[in-house]
């Protein structure tokens, strides 16, 4: 019997209908994959047979401010592990040749197990070329055991700059996850100092190369023959404020010594020199760190890599006395011709105060000139706590000068509030007399007596004291000046003159630092001595030179070195006569300059 | 009765084209594929000759006398058993299958091809006999005994693919023979049953239920409808013991499919890669020569299998659709060519070539899309591969062959 349903109507459309669904389906899943999906597919293919291969740009030098190299790259030999790769019955091989102690390999891994084992950890830098030779001829036998040329910082001026160029370290993993997209695991960063500070300007940018490789990730050629590689970066070349020679000297004479010089040019604000002592040695920290020269310095009470010059806020002694003269003269209290007699001491609100010596009738540029402290014993109750606090601010003391340094500190200003929290409102007004001579509570900086020796050089007008002049730009190589905030402080100009004589005849009168005279350049300036409860005084010396036209203001503090005068005035004499005697050579054979004569009288 | 027609009434030239097209479109994706491994270096050489062999196959088939289909069904299908019978016992494995025959030390050729035809024929002779009822039990059985033997050897070897071939074959051609709705509701239900068990026994269950709930619809009586849910319920416990007879990259690639990310480098890995190879063709492609997954051979045997990824890297969606507007020009042409001819042996054994091209094709794109497993099924006439290609060139030249003499049966 025959079927009447045979390919029949119904079952021919049935089967037209099937071919036809099932064409619409396989093209709607095409036209969803190929142009819909195009990008993720593209994507994801790309990323399948195109191994990216980061490229390190070469990390930005640091010049000084006559383009002088302070810190390049040199190139160094790494080695690095691969714990997943690699075999430990290596170890006592490896530990040999590389000249390391027993069970150091195992105490390596132990304290880089958070790492993946997959992830190729950097196990020795600086590795000498006759250790690569000797790892090259045995790689069958050292699995997971890898090498590769990196880059760590030089130092050819002979200069530290320790605290300031800082050093830098394997970015960590807090680090790490706030900077994701342009670090991974096993990148250095800047860690302290200019090198953290700029690391965005030193860093550059990664390049990539863009490798084919196929299904069993064999490198077969360049990707679109190279079209797509995006070459690294260079990093910035930083051009510092630094005059390496300044800074050379500058750390010479605080060898030895705790305490901090800064150095900086009045017309730009620029800091020609900063040195915090004790320093070390940076270069030690750019390959390899010997542990004994870590533990040494961890362990030093006088704590190398604290930067004093921005991080040690201390009693200013007499060099405060500058700030008193400014406020009284501008305020009117006094004029250059007010006397005051000093007999040796008096007593304030039932306490004796006492001067060095009997100075008799003096006015205010013979009280600067001898450091007569009756004078300003006197004064400071003339111009008042409140005055005194906002001159002191006008100056920028209480307040971070903003150098671009991390970790600065503000130094502190007390005012009358800060007496009566603690002692009462009845609190001992005998109080001022100690300040007036920069005693007691108040703390400063030594980068902000810098700035205000800058400051008072230039008749209030200076800039933001910062280290950074301008930088090289990696990609172009153009030069880019970095502007910093101008300083203006209004004081009338005969203020700044009075005031100027007096400083200038602390070295160059009778004055304190008489003996610090340097002959052929006028330098002025104002030495202090801060008692210090903990032991002997500091010694401090403020100034500037040449008296007429000055280059270089600087605030020099040795600790517990006694008077400003004998310890701190000396080192100011050098410096300015490293800076600025090569100078004047110059200027003398080129404009037959008249700075023998003698500006006062 | 010979009528002597016009070239163009006797040979549809608009039928040949496309397959020229597609041969074409193959044999340039061959040569993509093969250009840089080395292990397939000769394939573009040898499926050139394999093509040729093939449209010489295509014409000898077309200048055969129509009735001689039937009469060579029978022997060819004794023929075509009985070599896969050999291969089961001493045949070649290639990638976990047992499918090849080697005559001689290189020249192999895969005996399920073979059967492909002669079960078509066979069963078309079948369904065609006046005497057939394909609603009596007794005629469902005896046609299911000629799909099942080749079906079973094939399992054997194993071949899931091609065991899905045979029964979407067996499927339309008794469909189109005109089985009710109840019977093939009887024939397919045990296998229904047999999928969703494996889908766990929730499935399983709800499967068993609505089953049972058309056998009560359909009331055949109380014996018959329990008998045939007897049936249902065994095929779904039965199920689980095949799927562990099953070689373990099948049962590796149904439970990939699945989920095909579970196992990204083992066996989800070519649907993957197969993926993003036609993804990122988008439109117009990557080019000729300059897919990056195809030519850095990220698609395992992209030659086979896989050849229309490289299609879709290369040439883009315009290449994909140009393909598949191809096929369907051929499948809409032997359909029609099914539909004409009047010969019931003739038109079953079209429907039979029809669904075969039909199922391989949605299962080859299928699976290079990911929307269907991958059973290891070639695309025919584009994918590499001798005897399936003159296997499909055969029986095209039938579906020619019947155009040319269809009106001799009308």
């Amino acid at each position: 019997m025959k079927a009447e349903n045979f390919g029949s109507q119904s079952r021919k459309s049935i089967l037209y209908a099937v071919i036809i669904i099932g064409f619409s389906f396989l093209i709607i899943r095409l036209f969803q994959m190929q142009i819909l999906q195009k990008g993720y597919y593209d994507l994801k293919s790309k990323r399948n047979s195109v191994k990216k291969i980061e490229k390190i740009p070469v990390r930005g030098l640091f010049l000084d401010r006559n383009k002088k190299l302070l810190v390049n790259n040199l190139p160094s030999y790494t080695i690095f592990i691969t714990k997943a790769d690699y075999d430990k019955n290596r170890n006592k091989l490896l530990e040999a040749a590389l000249g390391l102690e027993d069970g150091y390999i195992n105490k390596f891994f132990e304290k880089n197990k958070r790492y993946s084992k997959y992830f190729q950890l950097r196990f020795k830098r600086g590795v000498s070329f006759n250790t690569i030779s000797w790892i090259e001829e045995n790689m069958e036998h050292l699995p997971g055991v890898s090498y590769k040329v990196e880059m760590y910082r030089g130092y050819p001026a002979n200069v530290l700059g320790s605290q300031m160029f800082g050093y830098l370290n394997e970015i960590s993993q807090k680090q790490l996850k706030k900077l994701k997209k342009k670090y991974k695991q096993g990148d250095y960063i800047g860690s302290t100092g200019l090198e953290k500070k700029y690391e965005n300007l030193l860093r550059g940018e990664k390049g990539y190369n863009y490798l084919l490789v196929d299904s069993r990730r064999k490198f077969i050629g360049k990707f679109k023959n190279g079209k797509n590689d995006i070459p690294a970066v260079k990093g910035d070349d930083l051009v510092l404020t630094i005059d390496s020679e300044l800074q050379r000297v500058a750390e010479e004479s605080l060898r030895g010594k705790r305490g901090a010089i800064v150095a900086i040019e009045p017309n730009t604000g620029d800091v020609l020199a900063m040195v915090s002592a004790p320093d070390f040695d940076l270069s030690k920290f750019a390959n390899i760190t010997p542990k004994d020269y870590l533990n040494k310095l961890n362990n030093d009470p006088d704590k190398p890599f604290f930067n004093r010059a921005i991080m040690s806020a201390k009693p200013p002694g007499s060099t405060f006395k500058i700030v008193e003269s400014i406020a009284a003269l501008e305020l009117g209290l006094i004029n250059k011709n007010t006397i005051f007699n000093c007999i040796g001491g008096r007593v304030y609100y039932g306490r004796y105060f006492k001067c060095e010596a009997v100075h008799g009738r003096i006015n205010v540029m013979q009280a600067i000139e001898y450091s007569c402290n009756g004078f300003f014993y006197n004064l400071i109750y003339k111009i008042g706590m409140k005055k005194w606090k906002e001159y002191a601010n006008l100056f920028g003391f209480g307040k971070k000068t903003g150098i671009d340094l991390d970790n600065e500190t503000k130094g502190f200003i007390p005012d009358e509030q800060f007496y009566i929290k603690r002692y009462g409102k009845k609190w001992p007004k005998s109080i001022m007399a100690s300040l007036a001579i920069g005693q007691g509570e108040v703390s400063i900086d030594p980068i902000q007596l810098a700035q205000f020796a800058a400051i008072v050089a230039n008749n209030g007008n200076s800039f933001q004291p910062h280290l950074l002049k301008g930088y090289f730009d990696g990609q172009t190589n153009k030069y880019v000046e970095v502007k910093t905030k101008p300083i203006h402080i209004n004081i009338e100009k005969k203020v700044w003159d009075v005031v100027k004589r007096g400083m200038f005849l602390v070295v160059n009168g009778k004055g304190t630092a008489a003996s610090s005279r340097i002959p052929g350049i006028f330098m002025a300036g104002k030495t202090g001595t801060a008692q210090n409860p903990h032991g002997d005084d500091h010694a401090l010396f403020i100034g500037f030179a040449p008296f007429d036209n000055p280059q270089i203001a600087f605030a020099i503090i040795v600790e517990n070195a006694g008077f400003g005068a004998s310890h701190a005035a000396p080192i100011a004499k050098k410096l300015v006569e490293t800076y600025l005697r090569p100078k004047m050579n110059k200027n003398a054979v080129a404009a037959n300059l008249t700075v023998n004569k003698n500006p006062v009288k | 009765m010979q009528i002597n027609y016009k070239f163009k009434d006797k040979f549809d030239i608009w039928f040949f084209v496309p397959i020229i097209l597609l041969l074409g479109i193959g044999l340039i994706a061959i040569y993509s594929a093969t250009l840089n491994n080395p292990i397939a270096e000769n394939n573009f050489t040898k499926q050139l000759i394999w093509v040729g062999t093939g449209i010489i196959v295509f014409f000898v088939i077309y200048f055969l006398p129509t009735n001689s289909f039937k009469n060579i069904a029978w022997p060819i299908y004794i023929f075509s058993i009985l070599l896969l019978i050999i291969v089961v016992v001493m045949g070649k494995r290639v990638s976990g299958a047992k499918s090849w025959l080697y005559l001689g030390s290189s020249l192999g050729f895969q005996p399920s091809e073979l059967a492909k035809i002669s079960t078509i024929l066979a069963l078309s002779s079948f369904l065609s006999k006046r005497e057939v009822d394909i609603e009596s039990f007794k005629d469902i059985l005896l046609s299911l005994a000629i799909g099942f033997i080749p079906i079973v050897l094939i399992l054997l070897e194993p071949d899931m693919g091609t065991v899905l071939v045979f029964i979407t074959i067996f499927i339309t051609m008794i469909f189109w023979k005109g089985i009710s709705l109840f019977g093939l509701f009887i024939v397919l239900s045990p296998g229904i049953v047999a999928i969703s068990s494996m889908f766990g026994a929730l499935p399983f269950i709800a499967t068993l239920v609505i089953v049972a709930v058309i056998l009560i619809f359909f009331k055949r009586g109380l014996i018959f409808s329990g008998s045939l849910f007897a049936i249902n319920l065994a095929s779904g416990f039965f199920t689980d013991y095949v799927f562990r007879a099953l070689s373990p990259h099948q049962q590796i690639r149904i439970k990939s499919f699945l989920n095909p990310m579970s196992d990204p480098l083992g066996s989800g890995y070519n649907s993957i890669q197969a993926k993003l190879a036609i993804g990122s063709g988008g439109l117009f492609g990557k080019g000729f020569l300059k897919g990056n997954q195809t030519q850095l051979n990220f698609i395992p045997e992209q030659w086979t299998d896989f050849i229309y990824s490289v299609i879709g890297e290369e040439f883009g969606f315009i290449g994909t659709v140009i393909t598949l507007v191809l096929f369907l020009w051929i499948l809409l042409k032997i359909l029609k060519v099914a539909i004409t001819t009047k010969d019931e042996f003739l038109s079953l054994t079209i429907i039979g070539i029809l669904s075969l091209f039909f199922i391989h094709f949605m299962i080859n794109i299928g699976m290079a899309v990911g929307i269907m497993p991958v059973i290891g099924i070639t695309l025919p006439l584009v994918s590499y591969g001798g005897s399936s290609l003159l296997v499909n060139m055969a029986l095209l030249g039938i579906v020619a062959n019947v155009y040319r003499t269809r009106k001799n049966y009308t």
